[in-house]
């Protein structure tokens, strides 16, 4: 299968403190990846050098065969990116931001429809302001796919929301990944992961320390359960460390 | 262009529904028209001059929309975007920052635009304004004083740490500049000492251009605003381009 994120030998560092070490990561067309890990981990810092909003000091990365700084223009058409937070201006409405994202692109997806398929359609004329949390989440995924991207990434979108909403995201998302789209998404919550993902990275100081199936992981650990496993994984070293 | 136009459209609503920008780039420059007009109309501007004071007060009053926007209204929105991470999101599109860079001078420098007409309409209907200088040099030096105003703007939104440091230094900036330049408080009748300090102001060179050239006094009078404002202009433009902060 066709490769769409491929990350070499990625390093990161601010001020000699690594951020990302010696990062590999190959994802596939249609694949749904989870970047796993505690706050600090490198998450962010690895999504952003892949999308070359962060320099990387050093290693080779390619989204959709394309090199993120040198084809930025190119590449960008096709894919879609929420960052963690909000991005928006203050007062604006839900219909003012898909218009102004949708004449970024050559070609766009109506975003009628996608406000219809999330469950906004009839907040089109509201201030994004007045959205609730899961809302708002749900349009960020909106703005994302106005590109028509065929890779989507999503860092902590489910972040300070409550059970009910992220569940309304993840159905969101279980569409997109039937829909074949291809989604690196962050997140530091085992059961998001459990349902959305094929295969999953979990971060511990910047290093990956584990990848593959979420199956693989739990066969990999003594235990039943993916939360525990990661709980597994990101002591051991600890564990280790005091042993030292 | 289609990106620009859309975003131009959207960005100019946004502005508007922060009602700031409309109080004191567009109302305000008027009421000070209709103060002055109504204080000073035939009042020669001194002793044996051949302008009225208030003809003189013209120029002055048609930059407040220009250090309004310029000085308070570009820095804070580049904080703003650059703390709310729109600049490193348009990063992530086939678009650029940049822009939503030109997208915020150009509503600013139609705010501007629109009150010096406002203004010189008002001037013309109630207080019979003409204005005596040639509109070719009154038309530049009103560009060259905005060029060196939003440099300023752009170096200070490019560089500020947050929003709360540009909205202390646009301050710093923006009133002592509203007061103490000769926009709103004519220059010629603050005492000299002051004048002394307002002479500081790059708003006071850029206003004495801007009166010469709607009075259409000899040029000569103003070669050393001409350059100051040419000056400044590039070294904002220098300070913002090299040290701009993206996020």
């Amino acid at each position: 299968m066709e490769t769409t994120i491929h990350v070499e030998q990625l390093n990161k560092s601010y001020n000699e403190i690594p951020a990302v070490c010696n990062l590999n990561l190959q994802i596939k067309r249609g694949e749904v990846f989870g970047l796993l890990g505690a706050n600090g981990a490198g998450k962010s810092t690895a999504i952003e050098c892949i999308l070359g909003t962060k320099t990387a000091d050093s290693g080779r990365i390619s989204v959709l065969g394309l090199n993120p700084k040198s084809h930025r223009k190119q590449l960008f058409e096709r894919v879609g990116v929420q960052f963690q937070s909000t991005n928006y201006p203050d007062k604006i409405r839900v219909g003012e931001l898909c218009e102004e994202t949708m004449s970024l692109y050559k070609t766009f997806n109506d975003y009628h429809g996608l406000l219809e398929q999330f469950g906004l359609a009839d907040k089109e004329k509201a201030f994004i302001s007045e959205l609730s949390g899961g809302q708002k989440q749900r349009l960020f995924i909106v703005v994302a796919l106005i590109s028509n991207p065929e890779v989507v990434f999503l860092d902590e979108l489910t972040t300070g929301l409550d059970p009910k909403a992220r569940r309304d995201v993840w159905r969101c998302l279980d569409k997109l990944k039937s829909d074949g789209l291809t989604i690196l998404l962050s997140s530091h919550f085992m059961d998001e992961v459990e349902v959305l993902c094929d295969r999953i990275g979990i971060l511990k100081r910047g290093e990956l320390i584990f990848c593959g199936t979420i199956q693989e992981a739990i066969n990999t650990s003594p235990y039943e359960k993916l939360e525990d496993a990661y709980l597994w994984f990101t002591d051991e070293e600890e564990n280790e460390d005091e042993g030292l | 262009m289609k990106a620009y136009k859309a975003m131009l459209k959207t960005e100019f609503q946004l502005s508007l529904r922060g009602i700031d920008m409309f109080i004191f780039a567009i109302c305000m420059p008027i009421v000070v028209t209709i103060l002055l007009g109504s204080m000073f109309r035939n009042k020669p501007a001194f002793e044996g001059a051949s302008y009225t004071f208030f003809e003189q007060s013209f120029g002055a009053i048609s930059t407040i929309a220009i250090c309004a926007g310029g000085v308070m209204g570009l820095p804070l929105v580049i904080s703003d975007y650059r703390n709310r991470k729109i600049l490193k999101r348009l990063q992530v599109t086939p678009s650029s920052p940049t822009l939503i860079l030109a997208v915020q001078v150009s509503i600013y420098t139609i705010y501007s635009i629109a009150s010096l007409l406002l203004v010189y309409a008002t001037a013309k209907i109630f207080f019979h304004y003409e204005m005596a200088g040639s509109l070719l040099y009154f038309t530049g030096s009103y560009l060259l004083v905005m060029l060196s105003m939003f440099s300023i703007g752009m170096m200070v939104g490019g560089i500020a740490r947050d929003i709360k440091s540009a909205s202390v230094i646009a301050s710093l900036l923006y009133f002592p500049m509203l007061l103490f330049s000769g926009a709103t408080l004519p220059y010629e009748v603050m005492p000299s000492s002051l004048q002394k300090v307002a002479d500081l102001l790059p708003l006071t060179q850029g206003i004495k251009l801007i009166k010469a050239s709607a009075l259409g006094l000899p040029i000569n009078d103003v070669v050393l605003p001409i350059i100051l404002m040419i000056l400044l202009s590039i070294i904002c433009i220098g300070i913002s381009i090299r040290f701009f902060k993206w996020e």
